[in-house]
């Protein structure tokens, strides 16, 4: 039975993952820019809704407070540093190493102000163990990742699809250059999205340090783990990135059968390599 | 005066690792985070050999370490360069955050988190090198070395070639070079350069573990080259001892010391934001 619980497992944290990779696709595919600081606003999202929890502010509201946070940080990124290396005919390395150096500094502060040390919440009911039949069980906090994250997936595809400023992000992601000559304005269009996906990767950012903890470096990880995913599933398709997330933590938790938890990054990478090799384009590319 | 020594000597063993850096990041133009991976590789082959019951004598310990990093960053950047450039972000983050699972994790091979202590000190021509000022003339000539090589391979027509792909890729491609092998040919390059300072910094210290090879000391080392100035050998030079001249200064200030490691990371990273903000050719560099 522990290949069912493990299943189970790889489900939860592939839809987390998941939900880091859409939120990441949406901005890569529109922006074009490796945005590596995403892993920063993953972190700070956990930790500002641990910090209104502990100040007595219940969690409904320290969720929606991490999210407003997380959305006009990513905001400010867009605005006010890739905005404006853009402007100054930066190129794609200069605006990498620039958002490299903002990871660093967002995760350090958070490392200076909350101690470099893992942090649990103290929300007794998250840990509470519901039990799904047999031997299988998940605690609380592990169905509410569950559900947030498939709410947000099919939020992000109607998003996309049947609204205004989902097509016209769409728009600019396929040609920026025609989208400014229609007056879409590319430009703010990228702050948007940005905005859009900073918000949306808050909602995994807070749950699974509900169950994890929280760590100060601990985005890197799974940023790099939802951009493989991206990859894999091909970039700019929502549902591959989605799909490809949870076959990715799938394939690590049942690893965890033949070899320590360790070297699951091994298998990650593995996994890219095979793609790269085999795939380059993704299983879901959009042609 | 051993303080000055070790100072210069800790230096120009980042100087090999800033031409390294310099070469990938720079002259090239590929995003690596992982330099600090491979210069672990070639610290830990270094200290293996010399920690062996039969010890090896240091040059050629030095000289598998090399090969053994050029191999690894050929492996490494083949499959993902032949895509494009974003993909090697993903395998460099990749890479350093296995190498650090490995360096952690095997305990057999690494010592784990408790790292390999007593790596003897270098020899040369059966000669033991162990006072500070000997291993100072050591690192010397090989940072003298690398930089000399640096120089010379930037005037050859190979160098001219890696800074032609930076400009323009394409127009490389269509003058009929093959843009992936000068590339690959780069990192490889890059990976003897940091096995190579690997092999010095395992003996200098004679002591190793899994903190200086991690993201952060590849981030440092981004900053090195960022801040020195990138594609010239005055900025690989310049950087090192620069920065690694600034932590003595935060010992200045009033810090405690469970948050000094990341207000130095935090500085580090605020120096690549305005460097890349107001001058991205550094204090001593060209255009980035």
């Amino acid at each position: 039975m522990l290949w069912l619980q493990l299943l189970v497992n790889g489900l939860e944290t592939g839809c987390a993952l998941g939900v880091v990779a859409i939120s990441f696709s949406l901005i890569y595919a529109t922006t074009k820019i490796f945005h590596v600081a995403h892993a920063g606003i993953y972190t700070l999202g956990g930790y500002l809704a641990w910090w209104l929890v502990t100040h007595g502010a219940p969690s409904v509201v320290a969720l929606l407070g991490a999210v407003a946070a997380c959305t006009a940080g990513g905001a400010l990124i867009q605005s006010q540093l890739y905005a404006r290396l853009e402007r100054r005919r930066a190129t794609h390395l200069v605006i990498l190493i620039a958002s490299l150096g903002t990871l660093a500094v967002m995760q350090n502060i958070i490392a200076s102000v909350f101690t470099p040390n893992i942090l649990q919440f103290p929300i007794p009911w998250a840990a509470n163990v519901v039990a799904l039949g047999g031997e299988v069980r998940l605690t609380w906090a592990q169905l509410l990742t569950i559900a947030v994250s498939l709410a947000a997936y099919a939020g992000v595809m109607w998003f996309a699809h049947y609204t205004i400023l989902g097509k016209r992000i769409r728009a600019v992601a396929s040609n920026p250059f025609l989208a400014q000559i229609t007056r879409l304005q590319p430009q703010s269009v990228y702050v948007i999205v940005v905005a859009i996906g900073s918000a949306i990767v808050a909602l995994p950012g807070v749950l699974v340090p509900l169950d994890l903890g929280l760590q100060p470096y601990g985005g890197i990880t799974p940023l790099l783990t939802a951009t493989i995913a991206m990859i894999a599933g091909g970039v700019g398709s929502i549902t591959g990135a989605f799909v490809l997330s949870i076959v990715i933590a799938e394939l690590q938790n049942l690893s965890l059968l033949v070899m320590p938890g360790e070297w699951s990054i091994g298998i990650t990478f593995f996994i890219f390599v095979i793609f790269m090799l085999f795939r380059p384009t993704g299983l879901f590319a959009a042609r | 005066m051993d303080f000055w020594f070790s100072y210069i000597t800790l230096a120009e063993i980042y100087v090999l690792l800033g031409l390294s850096t310099n070469l990938l990041v720079g002259i090239v133009g590929i995003f690596s985070v992982s330099q600090a991976a491979v210069f672990g590789v070639g610290a830990y082959i270094v200290a293996h050999f010399l920690l062996a019951p039969e010890p090896m004598s240091f040059l050629p310990a030095l000289g598998i370490a090399a090969a053994g990093c050029v191999v690894l960053n050929v492996l490494v950047t083949l499959p993902s360069l032949r895509i494009s450039g974003d993909y090697f972000v993903v395998t460099s983050f990749g890479i350093q955050l296995l190498a650090t699972a490995v360096f952690t994790n095997w305990t057999a091979g690494t010592g784990g988190a408790n790292g390999l202590p007593g790596i003897p000190p270098p020899d040369l021509f059966n000669h033991k090198l162990e006072s500070t000022g000997q291993l100072t003339l050591l690192c010397t000539a090989g940072a003298g070395l690398g930089c000399l090589a640096f120089f010379l391979i930037m005037r050859a027509p190979f160098g001219r070639l890696l800074r032609a792909i930076r400009e323009d890729e394409s127009a490389v491609a269509a003058a009929g070079k093959n843009v992936l092998r000068a590339k690959v040919s780069a990192a490889a390059l890059a990976g003897a350069f940091a096995g190579v300072a690997g092999g010095l910094y395992a003996t200098f210290l004679s002591f190793i573990d899994p903190s200086s090879f991690d993201l952060d000391a590849s981030i440092l080392l981004l900053t090195m080259v960022v801040v020195g100035g990138a594609r010239t050998l005055a900025g690989s030079i310049i950087g090192p001892f620069l920065l690694l001249a600034l932590p003595q200064i935060l010992t200045l200030l009033d810090i405690p010391t469970t948050i000094a490691a990341a207000m130095r990371q935090l500085l580090y990273g605020m120096l690549l934001i305005l460097f890349m903000m107001f001058r991205p050719q550094g204090l001593a560099g060209e255009r980035l």
